[in-house]
């Protein structure tokens, strides 16, 4: 397995962000829902290793994180695409795809085809030379999956990673993706159900900081059966009913 | 919730990282870097701060190159450690801390690229100011070598500003960082400016200080120039730069505990060097050749520069260090008239000799007295220092303000040094400071001095008024002393060169008075 996670919590002062998630996940590619607050970003975070758990244990690419050395072997096979992207204006995509090519220790004669391999990917091919700072929204996160995929990586994670694409770059980036897992793990933190459905073949759907679902898309879909559930698509129907079970469990409880 | 998804790939061989290629990121950060944009401000600066200074004095390496340690790193230091502290804010600022925090490359070491880019443009362009200041010097026929150490100085200084700028930048971003980053480094330039008018030592570490009380051409010329002031500021420097550089790489996301425990090794060993360096220039003392610091001081630096004078053909030969070579006709015209008037006399000298400084006396507020000429030996040499003087080309000073200065500065004291009238220090040495306390005693020594002075147009006597002199002013002359000297300027020349030929020995040992003179 990729990604090993047991019984991992993150608290941010007196926010429990993560509540003890359990979760594996080998190559291809898993989608991260849920609700707002609901932990994903927090759990991404760890699995990058932006930040460490409180507690529970995370195994990455076979690898504990906690050392540095074994850290920084998993940082040289991670991808990662944070939910609010930083760039730096002055660089062109070349160059700001090319930095980050070097800090995550490529070897120097791969880098000049790993970008360009890159860049062409996400269709960025024309605005190689553009500055950072010319480009839409839509062009600069795919600037971001860029720097993201240039490494080739064994394990991508991508937080909100089609917010603001157009549609036709959605389909473009939905091919990316499962072109992307066929290899590697990938996990997607999405608030679009859509793009669970068309590029993931597992979900994990998670509120207020555990998983409270894991499955296929298919799997997800089916827990609408015979529910009321809210949603214009299956799968949201799907997502509003596991959600509605979970609070009424979590209700039950308390 | 525990779940698996497809069974693992066969996983890739780890791959050996082959050593990090800091040439690569450097050279985008080359191309990326704010200092870049900042260059047209930046060589301005320099051409108001240094290069016009430079300029706008004499061609000697000394003078040429003091600027470009004092006024250069003035206007640079505060605009380098904002610009830097910008560039060390920048993934705080936009919000990129998390994406390059993941990457393999050590945090420490990838932040070092954009601070070796920033100063590498900044010394680049530095560099090249030096280049045209010292090319036009050597143009313009300077005699000597130009000096390294102030621009190693200023190249130290550059690095430590940056440095420090882009540490503060980088720890505390914050949009307010760069411009607080400036204000506080031209703050505390501008303070040790004034401290080192009062502090002849520990100041003087402040990159500011050239020579510490030293004017510019007043060293490094007779002798080597003293290196050791500068020396203990790259000491300072160079640990400024290395604390700073250390100190990012102390928190916890800047790399491994191997990795921190090297950054916190390099920040307490720069923190060393710099208050080795503070305390080395607390030993320093002011000499007549620039400032000693013992522990750095090299002995041979004490042994006087070989060079053959260059003298004039006058009757009376002027001879000056070649570096003075262009000022030999101001020189021979001011001491001229002096010399004939004393041509002949017992004790009168046969020569005039260029002297370096050889005692200094410090003076609060004014800096550094360097006494006036002497005449000593047999047969008598005058020795004649120009240490301190404005030379012609120095500011608004012409040749002739330069002539008529020199006269009035050194006739007086040469003609007060003949008549045997005391004078502070440095027989025989080639200097004096004239600190004399003329009383009752020296009367008739005064008298006659003052008539050759208004003879020679040095001064103007009236009882009661001060009469200028050369090294300042003298008490005015009493009723009597003043109508003897009256009295004697107004003999014909011929009988009072007689008189003088016949009793200057006499005057000079105190055996005649007021009214033996005729």
């Amino acid at each position: 397995m990729n990604v090993e996670v047991a019984g991992v919590t993150r608290r941010f002062g007196r926010t429990q962000a993560v509540a003890g998630v359990d979760l594996e996940a080998g190559p291809g590619v898993l989608g991260l829902l849920g609700p707002n607050g609901a932990g994903k970003t927090s759990l991404l975070r760890m699995l990058a290793t932006v930040i460490p758990p409180s507690s529970g244990r995370l195994r990455l690419l076979g690898r504990d994180p906690r050392g540095y050395a074994r850290r920084r072997e998993i940082r040289r096979r991670l991808g990662y695409l944070p939910q609010n992207l930083g760039y730096y204006p002055g660089f062109t995509v070349s160059e700001f795809v090319e930095y980050f090519a070097l800090l995550k220790e490529m070897a120097p004669a791969q880098v000049p085809a790993a970008v360009a391999a890159a860049i062409e990917r996400t269709g960025l091919a024309d605005q190689a030379r553009a500055k950072l700072r010319t480009l839409s929204g839509g062009m600069l996160r795919r600037a971001g999956i860029a720097q993201a995929i240039v490494n080739d990586p064994d394990l991508l994670l991508l937080d909100e990673p089609t917010a603001g694409l157009d549609p036709e770059q959605r389909v473009a980036f939905r091919a990316l993706l499962r072109d992307l897992g066929q290899r590697a793990t990938v996990i997607v933190s999405t608030h679009l159900v859509e793009d669970v459905g068309a590029a993931c073949v597992q979900v994990a759907l998670m509120d207020a900081g555990r998983i409270v679902f894991h499955g296929t898309p298919g799997e997800l879909t089916a827990r609408a059966d015979g529910t009321d559930a809210a949603g214009d698509a299956p799968l949201e129907r799907g997502y509003s009913a596991v959600l509605a079970a979970a609070r009424a469990g979590a209700g039950a409880r308390s | 919730m525990t779940a698996a998804t497809a069974p693992p790939a066969t996983p890739r061989a780890w791959r050996v990282p082959r050593p990090a290629r800091p040439a690569r990121l450097l050279r985008i950060e080359l191309r990326r870097s704010p200092v870049l944009w900042m260059l047209p401000l930046l060589a301005v600066l320099f051409w108001l701060s240094a290069y016009r200074t430079a300029m706008s004095n004499p061609p000697f390496w000394t003078i040429r190159a003091a600027p470009l340690q004092a006024n250069a790193m003035l206007a640079f230091a505060p605009l380098l450690a904002g610009v830097c502290a910008w560039a060390g804010s920048r993934d705080g600022r936009r919000g990129l801390v998390d994406l390059v925090g993941v990457t393999a490359v050590p945090r420490w070491a990838a932040q070092l690229a954009p601070w070796a880019a920033a100063t590498i443009w900044a010394e680049a362009l530095y560099l090249a100011g030096v280049a045209v200041v010292y090319g036009v010097t050597a143009h313009q026929g300077a005699w000597g070598g130009p000096l390294w150490w102030p621009v190693a100085v200023g190249v130290a200084m550059i690095a430590a500003s940056c440095a420090l700028g882009f540490a503060a930048g980088l720890l505390l971003a914050s949009r307010f960082t760069a411009p607080l980053a400036a204000l506080v480094v031209f703050l505390a330039l501008a303070g040790g400016a004034f401290a080192i008018q009062d502090n002849v030592r520990y100041a003087q570490i402040w990159p500011l200080s050239v020579q510490g009380p030293f004017p510019a051409g007043s060293y490094g010329i007779f002798y080597p120039y003293l290196p050791d002031l500068a020396i203990a500021q790259v000491m300072f420097l160079a640990g400024l730069t290395a604390a700073a550089l250390g100190a990012i790489g102390l928190p916890a996301a800047a790399g491994g505990r191997w990795l921190r425990g090297a950054a916190a090794a390099v920040t307490v060993a720069g923190l060393a060097t710099a208050g080795t360096a503070v305390g080395l220039a607390g030993t320093a003392r002011v000499t007549a050749h620039g400032i000693v610091i013992p522990a750095l001081h090299d002995a041979a630096s004490d042994r006087p520069v070989r060079y053959t004078p260059v003298c004039s053909r006058s009757g009376i030969p002027v001879c000056l260090q070649p570096a003075y070579r262009a000022y030999l006709p101001e020189v021979t015209a001011a001491l001229g008239p002096v010399l004939s008037q004393l041509a002949g006399l017992p004790g009168a000298p046969v020569r005039v000799t260029q002297v370096a400084v050889t005692s200094v006396q410090s003076e609060r507020e004014n800096g550094i007295g360097f006494g006036g000429p002497v005449i000593s030996g047999r047969p008598p040499v005058l020795y004649l220092p120009l240490s301190g003087m404005s030379l012609p080309g120095e500011g608004n000073v012409s040749a002739a303000q330069f002539t008529s200065d020199l006269r009035q500065l050194s006739g007086p004291q040469i003609v007060n040094d003949l008549v045997g009238l005391p004078s502070g220090a440095a027989v025989g040495t080639g200097v004096t400071s004239i600190d004399a306390v003329m009383g009752a005693r020296h009367a008739a020594q005064v008298a006659v001095a003052r008539a050759l002075d208004q003879i020679m147009d040095l001064t103007q006597i009236s009882a009661g008024s001060a009469a200028r002199s050369g090294a300042g002013s003298v008490p005015p002359l009493a009723r009597q002393e003043a109508a003897a000297s009256r009295r004697f300027s107004a003999l014909p020349a011929a009988v009072r060169h007689a008189w003088l030929v016949t009793h200057l020995t006499a005057l000079r040992a105190g055996r005649i008075t007021l009214s033996e003179i005729p």
